[in-house]
């Protein structure tokens, strides 16, 4: 396999990063999907901490953004992007590397980022299963 | 070996072009039994290094690898090019000069040109870039080099 001074961004559902699951490692590189807190979805609720964000104030204090896939939710930090501008409701991708904060709180510090509205969310997840199972057999086939 | 594939642009994913195996040919390289020396990829530019007039390497994520590629920009100065008609030499410099010019970190980018080593690692030498704009269609290419791998390129043709 070749190297590359560029990590690539494992392809990762949020709802798969919790503390247990192989993606979630200091440094992982990974690439994520989901879409910016809503307005009315304003208050955001940290089970862990269990600290309510008002998603606007902390965006513009931060620079950070919150994406959610579902009951999933992860900070971005997205202070290394340029020319990108976030909507709150639309659904956004990005590249970067996990940091586990001493409080267990995950954020990707982003070094790629992009709008995806009109991404068929169904059809990524179900092609992403299927992605892996192949890369997965492939593998197997290399090793015997 | 198999050389149905060598002249066609095989639709692949990252991991799947960076295992490629060499050949005494460096114009070819084996993926199961069969020869190949071109390739299509899809995934996000994540870095970009231009010289102007010389070249542009820039790596491709498609969430399965990076792929490092390589846009060569240097056609009307190299002395190492086959000889060629000047005005079709300056077509070629001014459609890659535009190609590089849409090379930016963040947009998908489909890319095809020749597969090549470079210091051991894979590479490819671009001769088309085209942006991707509709977020979908690098889902689509993930599922065309699944389809494409499970009907033809893992086929093994049995020669009676």
């Amino acid at each position: 396999m070749a190297s590359s001074a560029i990590k690539s961004g494992a392809l990762v559902n949020l709802t798969e990063l919790h503390p247990s699951s192989q993606f979630y490692e200091e440094g992982a590189s990974l690439r994520v999907t989901g879409k910016i807190g809503t307005k009315e979805n304003a208050v955001i609720f940290n089970e862990k901490n269990k600290i309510y964000y008002r998603l606007q104030d902390y965006a513009v204090e931060a620079a950070m953004a919150i994406i959610a896939d579902g009951n999933a939710i992860l900070k971005i930090d997205t202070q290394h992007l340029r020319d990108l501008s976030f909507r709150v409701g639309s659904i956004y991708q990005f590249i970067g590397e996990l940091h586990i904060q001493a409080d267990c709180e995950a954020i990707l510090q982003a070094r790629v980022g992009r709008n995806v509205d009109g991404l068929d969310l169904n059809l990524y997840r179900q092609s992403l299963q299927l992605l892996r199972q192949f890369q997965a057999d492939r593998m197997n086939n290399t090793v015997t | 070996m198999d050389h149905t594939l060598q002249n066609t642009h095989v639709k692949l994913l990252a991991f799947d072009l960076l295992s490629l195996t060499p050949t005494p040919d460096p114009a070819t390289f084996s993926r199961s039994g069969k020869l190949l020396s071109r390739a299509e990829i899809v995934g996000t530019i994540t870095s970009r290094d231009h010289k102007p007039s010389k070249f542009i390497k820039f790596t491709v994520d498609d969430g399965t690898g990076c792929v490092p590629c390589v846009l060569w920009l240097n056609h009307l100065t190299s002395l190492y090019l086959p000889r060629r008609d000047p005005s079709t030499v300056r077509l070629i410099a001014g459609v890659a000069t535009d190609f590089a010019a849409k090379i930016k970190i963040g947009l998908v980018a489909r890319v095809r040109g020749r597969i090549a080593s470079y210091r051991g690692d894979v590479q490819i030498m671009a001769s088309d870039v085209v942006i991707e704009r509709d977020p979908n269609m690098e889902v689509l290419h993930w599922l065309d080099c699944l389809r494409l791998a499970r009907k033809r390129y893992d086929v093994v043709v049995n020669k009676s």
